[in-house]
């Protein structure tokens, strides 16, 4: 309704201005003199992203938002699964023997290299003497520099392999951690046990 | 009535079998993990001590166990047992060894053959369970160590008797010091 008297009285006020314009009036000299650009005519483009672009290229976006639990489970990871996050262990005990710690109900990583290596060249001499392709019927004896073949009766020793390590008994291989490495020289006749462990 | 008793048909074993065996992934099947387990067994017999993976060392544990068991309750006369044994020694040095050393060793034993040991694990790092199979008995360094502070043992025990006399004197001498001032006091009152 408002629109159709806006268009009537907009007509009726042009009708006025033509008809005032017939009689010169408003008069020219209050009019103001100024340029008067014919609006250029917009050409319009189809849009393109080869415009944006030019020569660069896009890289590949996430497209849709990540939810809080997926992102969380991304970052510290799941505790039935795989847990992220740093837990202090509880099972570390102190070795009795080395001072060092290791898991409990594993061997001691510090003691277990030094009886490795041991045991690799006790292996190896083993094997060295045995050479190839002999059939193994003794069991084996193993005596460092120094030792003292234990006093056992000569049955003991039929049926032996005594290998020779050509070096001093490992402090830490220990026959019998009871002998005294230096004996006070004594008068006393009493026979002492020895090979007691 | 007619069942022929189990336990002497098959050896038992002292170490705790798994109700089923394990499959050991292998691109030639079970052929191919029996062949990896007699690998295993052959050098547990030659070398008494291996490190091994733990899935493969507890896997050829059984067989290391059986394999001399059988070799201790029918000796070296018996026909099946000497195939038992071709079949798993793959060095036929080692038949010998069986036969004529760890039958000897572990005859009067009461307990499983082999021991079995976690290896150390490195602190920070993802790393397969390793273990380190051993016979009874071998020449090697041990790889653990007695229990320096066991109560048992003669120094504790005489330690702890020391102890106990001593806290029996302190207690006497306190004793007699609480009695003594009552009678001083007694005659006074």
């Amino acid at each position: 309704m408002i629109p159709r008297v806006c268009n009537v009285l907009n007509a009726l006020k042009n009708f006025e201005k033509h008809v005032l314009q017939m009689f010169k009036y408003p008069p020219r000299e209050f009019a103001l003199a100024y340029d008067y650009d014919k609006p250029v005519q917009k050409t319009t483009k189809k849009f393109s992203l080869n415009d944006l672009i030019g020569d660069g290229f896009l890289l590949a976006v996430p497209k849709f938002r990540r939810t809080v639990e997926k992102r969380w489970k991304r970052k510290f990871g799941s505790p039935e699964y795989i847990w992220k996050m740093l837990v202090p262990k509880t099972n570390i005990i102190v070795c009795n023997k080395c001072g060092h710690y290791h898991e409990n109900g594993r061997l001691c990583g510090n003691c277990y290299k030094i009886v490795e290596e041991e045991t690799k060249e006790i292996q190896a001499k083993i094997q060295e003497k045995l050479g190839t392709n002999k059939p193994i019927e003794n069991d084996v004896i193993v005596l460092y520099d120094g030792d003292q073949l234990p006093e056992k009766p000569q049955e003991f020793w039929q049926g032996k392999r005594v290998i020779e390590m050509k070096k001093e008994r490992p402090k830490w291989f220990s026959k019998n951690l009871l002998q005294k490495t230096t004996q006070a020289p004594s008068d006393s006749k009493d026979v002492k046990p020895t090979d007691l462990a | 009535m007619n069942q022929a008793d189990i336990t002497k048909l098959v050896s038992k074993l002292r170490i705790k079998v798994p109700p089923t065996h394990r499959r050991l992934r292998n691109p030639l099947g079970p052929e191919g993990r029996l062949n990896k387990l007699r690998k295993t067994v052959t050098g547990l017999i030659k070398y008494e001590r291996i490190e091994l993976n733990y899935n493969r060392a507890d896997e050829a544990r059984q067989y290391a166990e059986r394999l001399i068991s059988e070799a201790i309750s029918h000796g070296d006369c018996h026909k099946p047992t000497m195939e038992i044994a071709d079949f798993w020694l793959l060095e036929k040095e080692l038949v010998h060894k069986l036969f004529k050393v760890l039958v000897p060793r572990f005859e009067n034993s009461s307990s499983a053959f082999t021991k079995m040991y976690k290896a150390p694990k490195p602190a920070y790092a993802r790393a397969i369970e390793k273990t380190i199979l051993e016979l009874k008995g071998n020449p090697y360094p041990s790889l653990t160590t007695r229990q320096p502070n066991n109560k048992l043992l003669l120094q504790n025990v005489l330690l702890d008797a020391a102890k106990y006399d001593y806290r029996q004197t302190k207690y006497a001498e306190i004793a007699e010091k609480m009695s003594t001032p009552e009678e001083t006091k007694n005659p006074d009152s």
